[in-house]
């Protein structure tokens, strides 16, 4: 049984009179590939706003690696290994790629303003430590020849890239994806599973939120369904493909069952 | 059609090209040609350049490398982390004042004062910050706006710092490598702010380059993205502040020191607007930017002075004007993109 490094426990969240997420419980273990599915609307990004403490849940709590991050600020947690991307491209759009990656990078060292005004020892070691990552990062997304462009300019593909790039800089113990393959095309979904995998072997456990069924079943190890906010199913993705109430949520069910 | 526009819009390129391939020693003797140029810019007596009234050279020195000095350090909150502040005067205020009171009532003279009037404007913008800076936007613009009415109005009801009268005979700097500071030569006091304001730019040109400069523009970007990125963004937004603050402190100091006599209605509104005109106009976040946008700004109603109240009118026309011709200002910020061939 290997370790869990990310739990989500019991989670309620009310917006309001909304219930958006009902109880829910999950987990990531290390090295693997988890995914989280569901209709529109289920509540999938809302449990990623909870996990990056983005929302504070009702109640409920979320655990990584052991150590309980409730109440604790975005920042904070994401120093904690936790990177994720956004279903909607949220690049730094004036900064090139090497600086989006960078950005986050050097959260993970304790430079000070004041030091790298007067460029003390530590700050020099940890500017160019947090370029040289960023720069290994991009080669290994496959990035390398747009290091000195803009974010904003770079074509579709590459700045969903660019985003798994820049959460990896946060040495994440897991990586949150908020429907990495949106948008692409087969062949570029196919590209993006192979991606996911080797990021996988590099160590990151991943959490995947996606909409391509054939992607989620081709790649992940286990597969969670919400449905309005309630985990409904849990498994192998043979095992998810084949529930009856899973089945029911994607294609609803008939009225009158006659 | 396009190439013809190319052409002519990359004069900024051209120097960047050449500015790139340069060594070192080339880039030194660019530098120090135009520092000496700026110092050596008192000494012109040139019909052209000559503002009717007042004499170039306290033109010089106020409005532009005032309004420069202030155009940088505001540059830090509204051009590279995207707050936008509209009330910049405060810190300007609490420098003059600081050292006006001072000066008047303690024995230390204006450079040992100096340290203390950017402390308290960068005390300033701790208070100011830590409530202010959770709220974001326009929210945060009316906090600012409101703050620097607020230093205006304690200043004009209380009397212990003069009231709506002012504090007038304030001691001017003593003289430092022999040069003197009189009321009647502005010269010094503009070789003084212009050496400040290197010392600030080199200041904030070594931050933008680092750590704290992605910070900042991560957080102008979108600051909740930064934030989930490990960015510690209300820090990073105080110490824009604090550094803005800072800047204004210092040059509110020199300004007071400089004209002898300060009151309240010198540190109005108008100031904050005129400073945030000089950053938009000039192109927020590019510092160079900033600095044209200053002595522009600075310049256009001097030298318009002889229509008198119409040159309002023009100096109106020329900011519609320009900001429809270039939207992103004067110089705007942009970084040079380097293209690669993809090496597989």
């Amino acid at each position: 049984m290997s370790k869990k490094l990310l739990e989500i426990n019991d989670i309620l969240v009310n917006f309001g009179g909304v219930t958006a997420l009902n109880k829910v419980n999950l987990h990531v273990n290390e090295g693997e590939i988890a995914a989280l599915i569901g209709p529109n609307g289920a509540g999938k990004t809302t449990v990623f706003n909870i996990i990056t403490g983005y929302y504070t849940p009702t109640s409920g709590g979320v655990v990584v690696d052991g150590e309980s991050i409730l109440g604790l600020r975005p920042y904070q947690i994401a120093r904690k290994g936790l990177g994720r991307t956004f279903q909607n491209i949220r690049l730094f759009g004036d900064m090139t790629a090497a600086e989006n990656v960078a950005t986050a990078a050097d959260s993970l060292n304790k430079s000070g303003l004041v030091g790298s005004l007067f460029g003390s020892t530590r700050s020099r070691r940890d500017e160019a430590a947090s370029m040289e990552k960023a720069h290994e990062l991009l080669h290994f997304i496959g990035l390398d020849h747009r290091a000195f462009q803009m974010a904003k300019n770079l074509p579709y593909g590459d700045q969903r890239r660019l985003e798994i790039a820049r959460a990896l800089a946060l040495n994440p113990k897991v990586l949150l994806l908020d429907e990495p393959a949106a948008g692409f095309n087969p062949q570029e979904k196919v590209e993006l599973g192979d991606l996911i995998r080797k990021i996988r072997d590099r160590g990151f456990a991943v959490l995947l939120i996606e909409h391509d069924m054939s992607l989620v079943m081709d790649i992940s190890d286990r597969v969670s369904v919400l449905d309005f906010g309630q985990k409904i199913a849990e498994g192998t993705p043979a095992e998810i493909q084949k529930n009856q109430r899973v089945i029911d949520a994607y294609l609803g069910v008939a009225e009158d069952a006659s | 059609m396009a190439l013809m526009k190319a052409s002519s819009l990359n004069l900024r390129d051209k120097f960047g090209d050449w500015w790139d391939g340069a060594n070192p020693a080339q880039r030194t003797i660019f530098r120090i040609v135009l520092i000496g140029i700026f110092y050596a810019l008192p000494m012109l007596n040139n019909p052209i350049i000559d503002t009717p009234e007042t004499s170039f050279s306290s033109v010089l020195f106020y409005p532009l490398v005032m309004f420069s000095l202030m155009a940088v350090g505001l540059n830090v909150v509204v051009g590279k982390s995207g707050i936008l502040d509209l009330g910049y005067v405060a810190f300007f205020a609490i420098g003059a004042y600081t050292h006006a009171v001072m000066s008047i009532h303690t024995p230390l003279n204006f450079w040992e004062i100096l340290p203390f009037a950017m402390g308290f404007a960068m005390l300033a913008g701790l208070i100011l910050g830590l409530p202010a800076l959770r709220l974001r936007g326009d929210y945060l613009a009316i906090i600012t706006l409101g703050f620097g009415e607020i230093v205006r109005i304690v200043a004009v009801n209380t009397e212990a710092i003069g009231g709506s009268a002012g504090l007038t005979d304030i001691p001017g700097p003593d003289s430092i490598f022999g040069v003197e500071f009189t009321v009647m030569d502005p010269r010094p006091y503009y070789w003084l702010t212009l050496t400040l304001l290197l010392v600030v730019i080199w200041g904030v040109m070594r931050l933008s380059q680092r750590k704290p400069g992605r910070a900042w523009e991560a957080i102008r970007e979108d600051e909740d993205v930064a934030e989930f990125m490990g960015v510690a963004t209300l820090k990073y937004k105080l110490w824009a502040f604090i550094i803005g603050g800072a800047v204004g402190g210092l040059a509110g100091a020199i300004y007071a020191s400089q004209i002898r006599s300060i009151q309240p209605e010198l540190f109005t509104l108008n100031l904050s607007i005129m400073i945030l005109a000089c950053v938009v106009f000039g192109g927020m976040g590019n510092i160079w930017g900033v600095i044209l946008g200053a002595v522009i700004l600075g310049y256009a109603p001097e030298k318009l002075r002889f229509l008198s109240d119409y040159r309002i009118i023009f100096f109106g026309l020329l900011m519609v004007v320009m900001m429809n011709i270039r939207p992103n200002g004067l110089l705007p910020r942009k970084k040079r993109e380097h293209f690669q061939e993809k090496n597989k």
